[in-house]
């Protein structure tokens, strides 16, 4: 018997495509034939090597990668099913369909569990060609979902990368420019003051312009990196209880509540699994808000929550101005503002932070207003846990 | 007899000593205020070495911590390691409002942190805090003892 395998082949085929190389596990010459006669009818540019034990059909896999194994099931020295065990051991990703005699079903259901591709009965060969392009194209398909799995996670990777890479950037950038900006915010206060009134009208007010420009980019500076900061330390979660940080928001609100005469309630606010200190600041954030953006009535604020689905969500509700439904989305983004600095103070950051905050808690933050008749800020925070979970069954 | 009061400024930026300077002078400070733009600088007048052979000792050091080539906490650690400098109360005056600098400051033996002000009132209300408190409330050690 020789080892080497033997080659058969249809080099005049009047269609040459398409181009097929198996590897046939195979004891008997006629069948082996017949097999490749089959493939040749179907118009399959065939290039078959023919082995008949192990050692042989692993020398054939390292010499010519074939594109299908068809192997008997039963040989006098080897079991076509073995075959998968060699091509696993390979490394290689190599359709295999059982080429055989009587075969029954449960054998073949077997076979086909253990990693077979297809069987087909060596009466049946018509069906070979079908089941090798199936099998040709199920790969294909496989290679490609696999080729966009890994793009998917490399651009993952990268989007990560880049985003750590942005925060790194925003905060050394802010950092690093407080210093000098600290210089000439001071100087030119120093100049203003000492010189004030003492050069001519047109000094006088350069003066001021360029200290209040260098105070109003310290604040930006600082906002930057109140935002940036957000990002850059690691979200310390822990229980958190919103009655309590909403009412200390209200404590550092207080002068603010008391000159505009605000009143804010709250309803029951559960126990929310996230990072307090940044809880703390989205209640403050929005309840400064809904004081500072007030209409003509002393503001009336209502903080809320509600369990939806798996998440709590909160609203923070009030009867003030009001945002227009098209600036619904870009009062979240950094530096936004609606309104002339005169009109209402503020650098545009505090509903961005909001948003950051939220989104690295889990959440959703989105407001639902008209102009002029107040607005209702509502944010979501997963439910925790399987305690919370199961409590939300029960209820 | 009353000997006139040595202050240190320990600061790399000429533009912040300007403006210490200036906020002393407003606070009525009427002794010495030397300055000196790095670590090096500063333990080599500390330990009268080389042109500050004949340095006086100071009272007072207002210590940056951003300091070229050797910063204002390894200042602070050479300081606490000698037996006369030890004494010297140290104020930390540093732009930094990070909890690990404020904390190994005062694990080093800073006697008192203070961020410099952004805004120029409480920059300059900042020093004089620090004058009226070292040079006027505190008792400090006698020199040359």
């Amino acid at each position: 018997m020789s080892s080497a395998g033997t080659q058969l082949g249809k080099q005049d085929s009047a269609k040459p495509e398409p181009k097929l190389r198996a590897l046939l596990v195979e004891d008997n010459a006629l069948d082996a034939a017949l097999v490749v006669r089959a493939l040749c009818k179907d118009g399959f540019d065939v290039t078959a090597d023919v082995v008949q034990d192990e050692a042989a059909f692993t020398r054939a896999l390292r010499a010519h990668p074939p594109e299908v194994v068809l192997a008997d099931y039963n040989l006098p020295n080897w079991k076509g099913m073995e075959t998968l065990d060699v091509l696993r051991r390979e490394g290689l990703d190599i359709p295999m369909i059982l080429v055989s005699g009587a075969l029954g079903d449960v054998t073949a259901v077997e076979c086909i569990k253990r990693g077979a591709t297809d069987y087909v009965l060596k009466d049946g060969l018509a069906r070979l060609p079908e089941s090798i392009r199936r099998a040709l194209q199920e790969k294909l398909q496989r290679q490609l979902r696999h080729q966009v799995e890994e793009d998917l996670a490399q651009k993952v990777d990268e989007l990560a990368r880049s985003n750590a890479d942005l925060e790194q950037f925003a905060y050394i950038a802010s950092h690093d420019l407080q210093e000098p900006l600290r210089m000439v915010a001071a100087y030119t206060q120093l100049l203003a003051e000492r010189y004030t009134g003492k050069l001519d009208e047109h000094a006088d007010k350069f003066l001021g312009y360029a200290s209040e420009g260098a105070v109003r980019m310290q604040v930006l500076i600082q906002d930057l990196l109140a935002f940036s900061r957000v990002g850059r330390n690691g979200a310390a979660r822990g229980n958190v209880d919103c009655n309590a940080v909403t009412e200390e928001g209200l404590q550092s609100l207080a002068s603010a509540i008391q000159e505009s005469g605000a009143v804010v309630t709250h309803g029951k606010l559960p126990v929310v699994w996230a990072d307090r200190t940044q809880m703390a600041q989205v209640f403050q954030n929005l309840i400064g808000n809904a004081i500072k953006f007030r209409g003509k009535e002393p503001p009336a604020v209502s903080v809320q929550a509600e369990k939806v689905d798996q998440h709590w969500q909160f609203s923070v509700s009030d009867n003030g101005i009001g945002i227009a439904p098209e600036f619904a989305e870009s009062i979240f983004v950094v530096f936004q503002r609606l309104h002339a600095r005169t009109e209402y103070p503020g650098n545009g950051i505090g509903l961005a932070i909001c948003k950051k905050i939220i989104e690295r808690n889990g959440g959703k933050i989105w407001v639902e207003s008209q102009a002029g008749s107040g607005s209702s800020f509502k944010f979501t925070i997963p439910l925790h846990g399987p305690d919370e979970k199961k409590e939300e069954e029960r209820t | 007899m009353k000997t006139e009061r040595e202050l240190l400024i320990v600061d790399d930026n000429p533009a912040d000593v300007g403006l210490a300077r200036e906020a002393l002078t407003r606070c009525a400070y009427s002794g010495q205020i030397r300055s000196v733009g790095d670590g090096v600088e500063a333990m080599a007048f500390l330990e009268h070495r080389g042109k500050y052979t004949n340095a006086a000792r100071p009272d007072l050091v207002i210590l940056d911590l951003n300091l070229p080539k050797k910063d204002g906490l390894a200042v602070l650690a050479a300081m606490r390691a000698g037996p006369d400098l030890r004494r010297i109360p140290v104020v930390i005056f540093s732009t930094s409002q990070l909890s690990r600098d404020i904390v190994r400051s005062y694990e080093l033996g800073a006697n008192c942190y203070v961020s410099k002000p952004g805004n120029l009132k409480d920059y300059f209300s900042a020093i004089k805090s620090i004058e009226e408190f070292w040079f006027g409330f505190a008792s400090l050690p006698q020199r040359g003892v």
